[in-house]
């Protein structure tokens, strides 16, 4: 009877009070997930000061390393950008699409068959806009849906309610991406359509799938393996399975884009 | 004071007091056993009997069908050559079967409008305001795509109202013909279920365009398809469009192109959206390939050279009889059809005359070129002699009272023998062998080639308009006499006679295989065995006396053809055997013809290329006009040929 009545006041209430309770919720619930991640941090960081001091010495050994790759990687960038500007310059090009690149870490992931999604700990009040694409090492993470004030939701590249465009490697023709249906400890997994009947992959040869650069996300960005395509229903195309990076489910840090102009 | 009673006494304990034979009680006990009865019977009822209705209704409610029609298959030429195939074409649809919530408010929100304005008196008609509230839901969508691919497009409230009344339960078209740029920037933005989708159509591609327009045909999106076999015929179930060919080829042969249409059962959630993977699903089937006899390069060279001109040109293997080229101008770009000719495209066609396929339908007086049928005719007839003069030509002829003049300018022919009068194609020799054989036998020697009826190739609408006339059809016709000038115009191919471009190869090729008949094909059979008819009935020396003018028309220098004998356009080691025309058509513009076919000695290709004048009454010379088309034609079938035979590797021998 008292859920009935809930039920029937929770319908009976205009839209826009409901938002507005949606959005007060979470803004009233922030903090403490704010405050539960940086719990979470401070147990790595506890966790962390258990190792030994051999294991700390390889590891900052590896680190060393990693960080010198990623110098001679920037160096390398860098170059690579002067040259792109001076031809840009010579040949009177529009320059490529600009992002501003904001780094945030996980507050909480909601990995389950209804949501695949992350909550970051910046917000509004670093700028973020919905729609900005999401990045982390092995390539995309996702896209911003909702931003707060102190934190948003980044709608992960396996979530079904994320589609988009991307190109086999070395192709430029587009290939729709969306989330597949995803168990809660499952391999990620996406799917793909309008894949042209001569593209050729299957468990043993697999075809990286990349950011096409024609829609939000900058060009060549990897979204995952095509590892299984079947002759769509209107026998134009082919549909199938993307393999999807596995770290995406134990994501702590990643890179917001923010485009520095808005189309 | 009564006795007591011990029976009535209820002071006490409960199961003393309770007596098991309590009639008030039995009676509950049946009424709650029917009732539980009752339950019971109407649950196996439910639960039994309707269980076939249930699961019915249940289907019903959560699972849709979609039908998708199978891809047509592609048309090759004789080389395999893609002609004809099939691509993709972007689109946005909106399911206007989600829309009805939204609509609903729409439509309350308009009235509300409405009375604030105007009072409830003028309010307009309800589907009126229904109307309204479509085409402002349906816009605020299109404005959806505006934003984002920065266009300016409005709904076709004609269009959409047609939709809404008859193909609800399909999706309707926003936009269409999206470029790969246009589909990614909607893939990305467009909420995952949004109503608007992007929709990948099937279509027809034409590679080389233009090229073969009227022999290949065109398609149509308009036949709803049925996926024969196919479960779930009961469901709600949304049909794609599928195609019929209207025009040539693909119209002939539809049945055979057209795809065998697949189709998917999907589970939905309660609103709406679809649940994958589906319940069931069968792949579309690609229609058959059709292998035309078509050779693309040699119809691209034929279509290069009539150029802008007004005409037609057909080559026929002369063996098999199938058609090499079928080439008609003007034409148009197959391509403005998929998936329909706009406007502009049908009146620009309609103003040139494209629709017509000349080579097919386009009738003419075949001039000079029926001079070959007039020769057989009179050697059969006795009338023509091969090593005989018929007439001294001087330049003229009085038939009855008026001079019929020989196309030889200020000249004359002089007594003139068979080989050179086709040459030189003297008009006063045919005059007189007109004239002695009678109309009749002209007549009957043209019906024996089949000149009097259509050719029978597999592309539809080929017309009768031909003419073969004689006394008893000008009677018929024009309720007049025949005189002796209609038999002087006959004999050359002009007065009422006319045939077509494709008549006059399948004539040609039949002189060249010494038949009378040529059964012309587009279809390509490797194996296709040589044709055989009735003989023509020529003896040796008369047929080596055709063919030797015929070959003098382009080697003898007097030969109205000798243009393509210039060394730039001679063919090494090719002796083409032809005959030019010119035909006049009183106040009209003239047609210059050339029939041939080489080698002359072992013929293997047959021709006819008509071409219209660009000004009425003036000269326009087959040797000029013509010949040099069917000489590109001749020249690169002979290097492909010759091409073909040097690629060819010759096996090593065993040792």
């Amino acid at each position: 009877m008292t859920l009935g009545l809930v039920v029937l006041m929770w319908l009976l209430i205009p839209t826009a009070i409901k938002r507005f309770t949606r959005a007060t919720f979470f803004e009233l619930t922030a903090p403490l997930t704010i405050a539960a991640s940086y719990a979470r941090d401070l147990q790595e960081y506890w966790a962390l000061r258990m190792h030994s001091n051999r294991e700390l010495i390889e590891a900052g050994r590896d680190l060393a390393r990693l960080n010198a790759s990623y110098e001679l990687a920037v160096q390398q960038n860098t170059t690579l950008q002067g040259e792109i500007g001076r031809l840009q310059e010579l040949l009177a090009l529009p320059s490529f699409t600009d992002f501003r690149y904001e780094h945030a870490r996980v507050a909480r992931r909601e990995l389950s068959g209804w949501w695949q999604r992350l909550v970051i700990r910046k917000g509004k009040n670093f700028g973020i806009p919905v729609g900005a694409p999401v990045i982390f090492t092995g390539g995309v993470v996702g896209r911003v849906t909702e931003v707060h004030a102190t934190t948003a939701v980044v709608e992960l590249l396996s979530s079904p309610e994320l589609r988009l465009v991307g190109v086999v490697e070395g192709d430029t023709r587009p290939i729709s991406f969306q989330g597949g249906v995803n168990p809660t400890f499952g391999a990620p997994t996406a799917v793909v359509e309008f894949v042209p009947l001569d593209v050729i992959a299957n468990r043993n040869v697999t075809k990286r799938l990349v950011t096409s650069g024609l829609g939000v996300f900058p060009a060549g960005l990897t979204l995952g393996v095509i590892t299984k395509l079947e002759l769509g229903a209107d026998g134009l195309f082919q549909s199938g399975e993307v393999r999807l990076d596995e770290r995406l489910s134990a994501l702590t840090e990643v890179t917001v884009l923010v485009p520095l102009h808005h189309d | 004071m009564p006795a007591f009673d011990s029976s009535s006494d209820h002071s006490g304990s409960l199961l003393e007091s309770h007596r098991g034979y309590d009639p008030r009680i039995v009676f509950f006990y049946f009424i709650l056993a029917g009732m539980l009865l009752t339950l019971a019977i109407g649950l196996g009822y439910q639960q039994l009997s309707k269980v076939g209705e249930y699961d019915h209704a249940e289907r019903q409610q959560n699972q849709r069908r979609v039908v998708v029609p199978g891809p047509r298959g592609n048309i090759y030429d004789r080389n395999n050559k893609l002609l004809v195939g099939n691509t993709h074409r972007f689109s946005v649809v909106l399911h206007l079967d989600e829309l009805k919530g939204e609509i609903e408010k729409m439509r309350w929100q308009i009235r509300r409008n409405f009375v604030a304005a105007s009072g409830k008196d003028d309010l307009p008609r309800t589907s009126q305001i229904e109307q309204i509230s479509r085409v402002t839901l349906v816009q605020s969508y299109l404005d959806q795509l505006n934003a984002i691919l920065h266009r300016h497009e409005q709904v076709d409230s004609r269009a959409l109202r047609r939709h809404f009344e008859r193909e609800l339960l399909l999706p309707y078209t926003l936009l269409d013909g999206l470029d790969d740029n246009e589909t990614a920037r909607l893939l990305e933005r467009l909420p995952v279920n949004s109503p608007l989708q992007v929709y990948a159509a099937p279509t027809r591609w034409y590679p080389y365009a233009s090229a073969a327009a009227h022999t290949l045909g065109y398609v149509r999106p308009d036949a709803e398809v049925e996926a024969e076999g196919f479960p779930g015929a009961d469901l709600t179930t949304f049909k794609m469009k599928g195609t019929t060919g209207r025009d040539g080829l693909e119209k002939w042969f539809d049945s055979h192109l057209q795809g065998v249409a697949g189709g998917r059962i999907f589970r939905v959630d309660p609103t709406g959206y679809k649940i994958n993977p589906p319940l069931e699903q069968r792949a579309p089937k690609r229609g058959n390939p059709l292998v035309t006899s078509l050779d693309i390069d040699l119809q691209l060279i034929a279509e290069e050279g009539l150029g802008d001109q007004k005409g037609a040109a057909v080559a026929i293997d002369v063996a098999t009889g199938e058609v090499l080229v079928l080439a008609s101008k003007p034409d148009y770009d197959l391509n403005e059809f998929s998936p329909r000719a706009t406007k502009a495209v049908v009146e620009k066609m309609n103003a040139t005359g494209a629709w017509n396929n000349l080579a097919m339908n386009g009738f003419y007086p075949p001039g000079s070129t029926f001079k070959i049928l007039t020769t057989i005719a009179g050697l059969r007839h006795g009338t023509i002699k091969t090593d005989e003069p018929l007439v001294n030509c001087t330049g003229y002829m009085k038939v009855g009272n008026r001079l019929y003049p020989c196309d030889v300018g200020n000249g004359r022919h002089g007594h003139v023998l068979l080989r050179d009068a086709i040459s030189w194609s003297c008009d006063v020799y045919y005059y007189e062998a007109g004239l002695r054989m009678t109309p009749d036998v002209l007549a009957a020697e043209a019906r024996r080639f089949r000149l009097d009826h259509r050719t029978g190739i597999e592309l539809p609408n080929e017309q009768s308009r031909m003419i073969i006339p004689d006394p008893a059809w000008k009677k018929n016709e024009r309720g007049t006499s025949w005189v002796p000038g209609d038999t002087a115009n006959v004999s050359i191919g002009q007065g009422d006679v006319l045939l077509s471009p494709l008549q006059m190869a399948c004539f040609v090729a039949s002189v060249a295989r010494n038949e009378v008949y040529t059964q012309p094909t587009l279809i390509h059979r490797p194996d296709a065995p040589r044709q055989q008819h009735e003989s023509i009935g020529l003896t040796p020396e008369q047929r080596i006396a055709i063919i030797e003018g015929m070959e003098g028309t382009v080697t003898n220098p007097r030969g109205t053809a000798r243009t393509i004998n210039l060394p730039k356009l001679r063919i090494p080691g090719i002796t083409i055997a032809g005959k030019t025309g010119t035909a006049q058509v009183p106040g009209r513009k003239n047609v210059a013809w050339f029939i041939c076919f080489a080698p002359a000695e072992n013929p293997e290709i047959a021709m006819a290329v008509a071409v219209e004048g660009d000004t009425a009454g003036e000269d326009y010379y087959g040797g000029t006009y013509a010949a040099p088309i069917a000489n590109a034609v001749m020249a690169k079938y002979f290097e492909k040929k010759n091409n073909a035979a040097a690629n060819l590797v010759t096996p090593a021998k065993s040792p």
